[in-house]
């Protein structure tokens, strides 16, 4: 007969649940090509700190998100990414600001022109700043009510990056981790619900259309690079396993970005990548993913080949949420 | 319950009666009072013009949820029944469904009909006793058996819950149409039941059990679906029909269609005082209760709201919408068969009753079930009922009750709710509407009214009577007393002053006569000790008056005994609440803004008496 439907113990743990579960959505992007479940919503107020792992080899440097081809090169990088982001509102809707600095090694063979550089890189990469607001779709979680009835439904999000061109670059050297140059992009994540907004039973079909925008390199290698808009599209079909496991399809198309140096332009990229990832969030504070993606359309020299696997371990956390675990823990 | 021996049996005399009254309002054929005088069923095709009969009961609905009752909820069919009929504001079930609804099929007292006791309650000491056999006995007549006899076509949709033996089931206890749920509860969209011993609910269908279910089964609406069928399959045979309309909604677990979940949201968020307080100025504007009337105390394991974080009061509140919403599709499904028979040109010459069975559903009947980590139930529970996440909430698999607090919100504004014999627990609201009614549309009664009554009742509208044997055997005597001077706008009250009813389930014990109510709960709902009520001045039960009156308390507890040996109570040796005392806090009187400690507000001193700190 004891009825603990109003206790507020049970109350405060199926809250704290519901929230806890968002704050460790809460990430931050690692790499150019947005991950699954990238642009969720959750608690204002939430912070994450992800730190991801990246091991890819292809015919580009995986540092530049300009993706240009160097034709017959071959890179391997291991790609380490290290981060902060913040949750919070602006007008009622969601908003996210975050910033990531990439750090790590990339070598291989680049030829420009007709030498051959063979060189390896290391060091930190261009820190890059983001903001995020949703722009339709649920107004922002402000607070537990909020949280308890958060849906995503269909949310549309704007967003705008922008690196700083403050990374390791040695302008001697084709491969660089810095990239001597502003850049960024802006787009317009989304994320559609289909189905309950279940923990284990969550679908999710996700697309980030967006456009790089790149600054001129006039420092490269002795040359000037500039590099036209890459209009990049991510999609990804999400869906819950278990209520801590997930799983994700992934697919990326890049189009556009013509590089040129010294005014001799490279080929536009056309080029498809596909790849799966894997969710699976450890407890209320820690989330782990692993993922892998290859370009598929890459048997012509100018295509862009790339793949990799990532790893990614996210930390989130909220002061609501924290509060309430140290006194449930007296 | 009136004394068997006083009031239990309407005589020959008494039908007759009643009966002259019913023949006047309904302005019936010669035929049926013919048939009334000589007390035999009659052919179909003598009584073309007796109306049709449908009870729709909600099970666990509570006094305040319908609109024309106090409720917020939105409920414009039940309303409209209410609107162009009469509502009753002392209409009394058991504190139980299957208690009650054995009265409402047999007339007979509960102790006498085999519900002494609900199956899933039965004492040891109860076990094989008469009376207490956990299903309709084979003693006892039942309405639609009667009914039938008399020419009516009969149909059941919903629960049952009195037996699933072949022998017990509405088909063979005089349903000619059926598809029913044996069991008390269980999943809406499935066949999903509660425990591992009991894994599926067990269905019906024209008395055939069922392998499986209709497809796009929702409870609610199967149930309309099968019944407007039934009704289809006979019209203008020119028989009329019974149809008990017996729905699980809105009964725990809160199952119901999206779309329907999410009409209320944020409404709740105030909490069950304000609520009750808005519900009872709607009942005292619309005339369902005395301007003077109280609230029961909030009671003492509930918190009180406004101490609540906002985000537990939407949480619990949330709860409270998935309710709102199933009366709701109720309501919806109850005016899809309204607007049906109003379709085929039955409406008019149809008698609808409406109630709830008994109290709002206070107890947590999942956690009594599934409750311990690691008992069979809580795997079983695991397996089956395990989406606990709001979002979920409705879904297959979902448990949703809204608790207590909510519960006695549903029976505004008494005290306590289902499976108690305070107010709470076995008042409801009743609504009736049809040709027999000659009370102003959409008036208010206030008379002394049983489920047991509705026998009685409708035997007279059908035109026939209760036998005195059957089978060979003499039938239990009915307890109720007929509506037909009331509807007819010729009494108040089917029941004098000195007219007892009484009640008894899992021990707790009352006695109503008059405005004194007398009643026995266990600890810490009751004292453990006989209580007195005046139900005129104080129908929330706040001041026990049995200090101050010991010679009406005398009076009242030896109507009890008279009751309980008349009817045969055994009092239970087990009950569901034997170990209720050591489970809750210990009782409080509920004191609005104790303690201050807090409740008091930031002190702001004044501007000009402010200073920074010197140096």
């Amino acid at each position: 007969m004891k009825d603990e439907s109003c206790s507020s113990g049970r109350v405060v743990r199926l809250l704290f649940a519901v929230a806890s579960v968002l704050v460790v959505s809460a990430r931050v992007s690692p790499e150019a090509s947005a991950q699954p479940r990238f642009y969720w919503k959750t608690l204002s107020g939430a912070n994450a700190v992800p730190l991801m792992d990246n091991s890819m080899s292809g015919n580009t440097n995986p540092f530049d998100p300009s993706h240009t081809v160097s034709p017959g090169a071959n890179f391997d990088a291991t790609l380490s990414m290290f981060g902060y982001a913040r949750t919070f509102s602006v007008f009622d809707r969601a908003a996210m600001a975050a910033v990531i600095l990439p750090m790590g090694r990339v070598s291989g063979d680049v030829t420009i022109g007709t030498a051959t550089f063979s060189q390896p890189a290391s060091g930190f990469g261009d820190p890059m700043f983001e903001f995020d607001v949703n722009v339709v779709g649920p107004k922002a979680q402000k607070n537990l009510v909020d949280a308890l009835r958060y849906e995503p439904k269909f949310s549309l999000d704007l967003l705008a990056d922008l690196a700083v061109p403050v990374g390791e670059y040695d302008s001697t050297q084709p491969l660089n981790i810095g990239q001597n140059r502003w850049y960024g992009r802006v787009g317009a994540p989304i994320v559609w619900q289909l189905g309950p907004w279940v923990p284990g039973r969550r679908t999710t079909l996700e697309f980030i259309p967006a456009v790089w925008l790149f600054s001129t390199n006039d420092d490269y290698v002795g040359t000037t690079l500039t590099t036209d808009p890459l209009f990049q599209l991510d999609a990804h079909l999400t869906r819950d396993f278990t209520e801590r496991l997930w799983g994700s399809l992934d697919g990326a198309w890049y189009t556009g970005g013509q590089a040129s140096i010294d005014g001799v332009a490279g080929d536009r990229l056309n080029n498809v990548g596909l790849g799966l990832t894997l969710g699976y969030q450890i407890n209320d504070n820690l989330t782990f993913s692993f993922g892998y993606k290859s370009t598929v359309n890459d048997s012509g020299p100018t295509d862009l080949r790339m793949d990799g696997f990532t790893v990614s371990l996210i930390s989130g956390w909220h002061a609501l949420v924290e509060g309430a675990r140290r006194l449930k823990a007296e | 319950m009136p004394r068997r021996n006083d009031t239990s049996v309407p005589d020959r005399g008494e039908l007759s009666r009643a009966g002259r009254i019913l023949r006047r309002s309904l302005a019936v054929s010669a035929v049926v009072a013919a048939a009334l005088a000589g007390s035999a069923p009659a052919p179909a095709a003598e009584t073309p013009r007796r109306p049709n009969i449908v009870i729709i009961l909600g099970d666990d609905l509570g006094f305040a949820d319908m609109g024309f009752f106090g409720g917020e909820i939105k409920t414009p069919s039940l309303d409209s029944l209410a609107s162009g009929g009469v509502r009753f504001t002392n209409f009394y079930t058991h504190a139980s469904c299957s208690p009650t609804r054995s009265m409402l099929l047999t007339g007979v007292d509960s102790h006498l009909n085999g519900l002494g006791n609900m199956d899933e309650w039965t004492a040891p000491n109860q076990m094989g006793v008469d009376g207490y056999e956990g299903v309709l006995n084979d003693r006892v007549v039942t309405l639609p058996q009667l009914l039938k006899d008399a020419g009516y076509h009969t149909y059941m949709v919903g629960k049952w819950h009195l037996g699933k033996a072949p022998h017990q089931i509405p088909a063979a206890r005089g349903f000619e149409r059926d598809f029913s749920l044996l069991d008390g509860a269980g999943s809406y969209w499935d066949r999903t039941n509660f425990t591992a011993a009991s894994p599926l609910s067990v269905f019906t269908e024209d008395g055939r059990y069922l392998t499986k279910l209709p497809k796009d089964h929702y409870a609610t609406k199967t149930y309309t679906d099968k019944l407007i069928g039934f009704i289809d399959a006979n019209h203008g045979d020119g028989k009329p029909f019974f149809a008990y309309v017996a729905h699980q909604a809105p009964h725990d677990p809160y199952h119901l269609p999206k779309e329907w979940r999410s009409r209320h949201v944020g409404e709740y968020d105030e909490g069950w005082d304000v609520l009750r307080k808005e519900r009872l100025k709607r009942q005292i504007e619309l005339g369902i209760m005395p301007a003077d009337t109280r609230l029961a105390e909030r009671m003492w394991f509930l918190p009180d709201p406004a101490l609540l974080a906002p985000a537990s009061r939407a949480f619990l509140g949330k709860k409270m919408e998935l309710y709102a919403g199933m009366v709701e599709n109720l309501d919806f499904h109850v005016g899809r068969l309204i607007d049906h028979l109003k379709r085929i040109g039955e409406y008019e010459n149809t008698v609808f009753i409406v109630f709830g069975d008994n109290g709002a559903e206070g107890t947590d009947l999942f956690q009594m079930i599934a409750g311990q980590p690691g008992s069979r139930d809580f795997l079983f529970a695991a397996m089956k009922w395990s989406q606990t996440h709001p979002n979920a909430w409705g879904d297959p698999g979902s448990y949703v009750a809204y608790g207590p607090m909510w519960a006695q919100a549903s029976m505004t504004p008494f005290s306590q709710y289902k499976g108690w014999l305070a107010e709470g627990g076995i008042r409801n609201a009743l609504i009736v509407r049809g040709p027999v009614v000659k009370r102003p549309e959409g008036s208010i009664n206030h008379g002394l009214m049983h489920v047991a009554d509705v026998m009685p009742t409708l035997l007279e509208i059908a035109g026939t009577s209760y036998p005195k044997t059957r089978d060979g055997h003499e039938t239990p005597p009915l307890i109720g007393k007929s509506w037909g001077p009331v509807l007819a706008g010729e009494a108040e009250s089917p029941r004098t002053v000195q007219d007892v009813l009484a009640w008894e389930l899992f021990g707790n014990r009352a006695v109503r006569r008059g405005n004194w109510k007398l009643r026995w709960e266990f600890k810490p709902f009751g004292k453990g000790e006989w209580e007195l009520f005046d139900l005129a001045a104080d129908p929330a039960e706040r001041k026990d008056l049995a200090a101050e009156h010991p010679d009406k308390l005398s009076e009242m507890v030896a109507l009890w005994d008279d009751y309980a040996r008349t009817n045969h109570v055994v009092l239970p040796s087990r009950t569901p609440f034997e170990t209720m005392e050591k489970q809750l806090p210990q009782r409080v009187p509920d004191d609005p803004g104790f303690p201050p400690l807090n409740q008091k507000k930031q002190f702001v001193p004044p501007e000009d008496e402010q200073a920074e700190p010197k140096k």
